[in-house]
């Protein structure tokens, strides 16, 4: 799968290539991400397109053929209570702020805005300067991300886009170090500094961040 | 594996099974002891149970409910603390070093934190032991007490590369280890296979975890370890002695017998135990009549700093503890701040480095892009010694768990002395990766291990449990895992809590 945005990174790889080489329980977890037919058990028909949206602009999702189930992962997860158990004490538990967070969103019409409203919503709640549904910002931004990003990074799909190998047990890796890559890893095309690519959606990076800008 | 009826009064029951529990079992088990081991999660069967996977590793982790809080809050779950038997040493990473000999005098020799009863020297022959019982890997180690490791460094990654790359251009010392991975077949535990999933359970049991190096000797002994099995109190006798506990299995509430009860549950759920352990004699909770306990709970500040380079790194490949640092492990006298910390490579898994963009306020697109650059860049994390204090504590929250027992608050704020020590550890780090050739540099803030919540003093207005582990309250009731320490060093814990285990458990024997 490639990104239509920027071009393929790792052109042709494909870390399901190598499932003949995982144990067999890794296998069945992993494969059974693959199955995007779980339906919805957890979220409500009333908070399905809002969740969808929220998802696609947390992680610019724009629907292209394979693109990890991020909507019905997230889903499962809390319909099966696979929580990190903790929260903290200004905030509900998880599968509540969720909801309270979608009711709010939906209530403010976020569904039916376009890109640009979304991403300044969100923006405005990553940064702090809006509560929602009485829930300071920042926490729930980073509730919303750890579920959409622990769903969206687990997916084979996401493994290819950036070149990651997957599961490695009991093969193991044999080609440690610098610029080295087992046989069936791909090398990389068009590697690019994502500073520029950062400032153009975002907002200049810290300059102490940057050593020295990639060639 | 032996059985023991409820309602025989075993010579030793031990709550939970990790570090301290499954090392204290094995130790009393070969000296004719009869142990029990309740253990609240499930007893591992690493083939069948663990996967080369990181989100379907979630069930290592303790997740049962808990509120966090303070200025400074300290998530819990999937990073700290564990779960069934092998405890939190299923999922660390392996490092093992020893704490210095300065960490049992920072008040006598900074004036911050506290003394411990006991010395450096007293825990001497126990780091010793464990280290070939595990066995640890690395270089002759220069720092604290300068020591040797039954087993010779593994070779390192590109992560590990850099880092020493870096640290030789800056004259800082860097060492390969200590980790607690055989280097070559050992018995039954074959050769390491740098996979890189360490933090998911060790399928290949190259790793030691007390579930394969302790308890199946323990097993051997005569130890039942009874899984599922969620202590909910303790219970004390008319004389005040403790005299088993209550706890849930199946669903239904039990009670085992035993002369003698060890809390092993660590700086969370000791603590919780306790306090839902109240009763007429002890109506803020057993053992707790001076109100320390759950205090002084800490966990090290473990910022960390990524470097993204020209080179293909791929940190994936290779256990994530490869190479560390102690160079600036104790007090530096030019320095704002007291006591120091430690650095070690740590190389996050992709779900776990997506945390590490989004912190930098990425999201969308720039998220992507920024992920997409995976293989490009390593990831260095400090462990900071963040200082005791009375505030930092475990409490009881409102909120009830399944089984109806109110949850653990854990409350976390940092001093001043804290945060200019994080400040100082992300400025080397940074430093480092930029002197290997770093183009870019995003730093996490971040936390890691508990130590603390009960921990050890000379008297009982100072402490919960004296130098011997037992609690001043109640005599036949001991504590053996990371919450009796009084401070945390920047020493990765698991080494520590084994080695107080195998000294407490030299202590009741001779008893």
């Amino acid at each position: 799968m490639g990104d239509p945005k920027s071009g393929e990174r790792f052109p042709g790889f494909d870390v399901l290539a190598q499932s003949d080489h995982w144990d067999a329980t890794t296998r069945r977890v992993v494969t059974a991400r693959l199955d995007t037919g779980g339906g919805r058990n957890f979220f409500t028909a009333d908070e399905e397109p809002v969740c969808r949206a929220l998802c696609a602009t947390l992680l610019a999702l724009d629907g292209s053929p394979g693109e990890p189930p991020v909507f019905e992962m997230i889903d499962g997860r809390l319909a099966e209570g696979i929580t990190d158990g903790w929260h903290y004490d200004d905030m509900p538990a998880d599968a509540e702020a969720w909801r309270r967070s979608l009711a709010e969103l939906e209530r403010r019409g976020f569904r039916d805005a376009d890109d640009g409203e979304r991403r300044s919503l969100i923006e405005a709640v990553r940064a702090d300067r809006e509560r929602l549904a009485g829930m300071p910002g920042k926490r729930l931004f980073d509730l919303w991300m750890r579920y959409a990003c622990t769903a969206y990074y687990a997916h084979p799909t996401a493994w290819n886009e950036i070149g990651f190998g997957g599961p490695a047990y009991p093969r193991g890796y044999k080609n440690l170090g610098l610029d080295r890559r087992e046989p069936w890893e791909v090398e990389e095309a068009g590697a690019r500094d994502p500073i520029p690519v950062v400032e153009r959606a975002e907002r200049p990076v810290d300059p102490e961040r940057q050593r020295r800008r990639a060639g | 594996m032996r059985q023991f009826a409820d309602d025989e009064a075993v010579d030793a029951l031990i709550v939970g099974c990790g570090a301290g529990g499954g090392v204290l079992a094995q130790r009393l088990a070969r000296r004719g002891w009869k142990v029990v081991v309740l253990e609240a999660g499930p007893f591992w069967d690493p083939d069948e149970d663990w996967v080369s996977d990181e989100a379907a590793s979630h069930h290592l982790y303790w997740t049962d409910p808990r509120v966090i809080g303070g200025t400074d809050p300290v998530p819990l779950g999937s990073n700290n603390s564990g779960r069934g038997v092998g405890g939190s040493t299923v999922h660390y990473a392996g490092y093992a070093p020893r704490f210095h000999p300065s960490d049992f005098h920072t008040y006598e020799l900074d004036g911050v934190g506290a003394d411990w009863p006991i010395g450096y020297e007293e825990l001497l022959p126990y780091y010793e032991q464990i280290e070939e019982e595990l066995p640890v890997a690395g270089q002759p180690w220069p720092w604290g007490h300068p020591h040797r490791y039954p087993h010779g460094p593994h070779p390192v990654s590109g992560s590990g590369d850099l880092f020493l790359r870096g640290c030789s251009r800056l004259g800082i010392k860097a060492l390969v280890g200590p980790v607690a991975i055989t280097n070559g077949v050992m018995g039954n535990r074959p050769h390491c296979i740098y996979r890189g999933f360490c933090l998911q359970g060790c399928k290949v049991n190259a790793k030691a975890s007390t579930l394969i190096t302790h308890v199946p000797d323990a097993l051997k002994h005569g130890v039942e370890i009874r899984d599922r099995s969620m202590v909910t109190r303790v219970e004390l006798d008319a004389r005040g002695r403790a005299s088993g506990v209550a706890y849930i299995r199946d669903g239904a509430e039990r009670r085992q017998k035993a002369s003698l009860v060890v809390l092993a549950c660590y700086s969370i759920e000791t603590p919780r135990l306790l306090l839902n352990s109240a009763s007429r004699r002890f109506p803020q909770g057993l053992c707790n009549d001076h109100d320390l306990v759950g205090r002084y709970l800490m966990v090290q500040g473990a910022a960390q700093t990524a470097g993204r380079f020209e080179e293909e790194v791929r940190m994936y490949k290779a256990p994530p503890p490869e190479v560390s640092s102690e160079a600036f492990y104790e007090t530096d006298p030019s320095k704002d701040y007291k006591r120091g910390f430690s650095i070690q490579t740590v190389s996050p898994l992709p779900i776990t480095w997506s945390e590490h963009i989004v912190a930098q306020g990425h999201w969308g697109e720039p998220l992507r892009e920024y992920m997409r650059d995976y293989v490009h860049w390593a990831s260095l994390g400090a462990l900071c010694e963040f200082l005791p204090q009375p505030n930092n504590r475990v409490s009881l929250a409102d909120e009830k768990d399944g089984n109806g027992l109110p949850v653990a608050h854990f409350s976390y704020s940092q001093c001043d002395n804290d945060q200019r020590l994080m400040k100082q550890a992300t400025s080397v780090m940074v430093d480092i990766l930029d002197a290997a050739g770093a183009q870019e540099t995003v730093t996490i803030n971040r936390y890691a291990h508990l130590m603390g919540g009960a921990r050890m003093a000379d008297d009982e207005t100072r402490g919960v449990v004296d130098r011997n582990l037992r609690t001043f309250a109640v005599p036949n009731l001991f504590i053996c895992d990371g919450s009796v320490t009084p401070t945390q060093g920047s020493a990765n814990p698991a080494l520590t809590i084994m080695a107080l285990a195998s000294r407490l458990a030299d202590h009741l024997v001779a008893a």
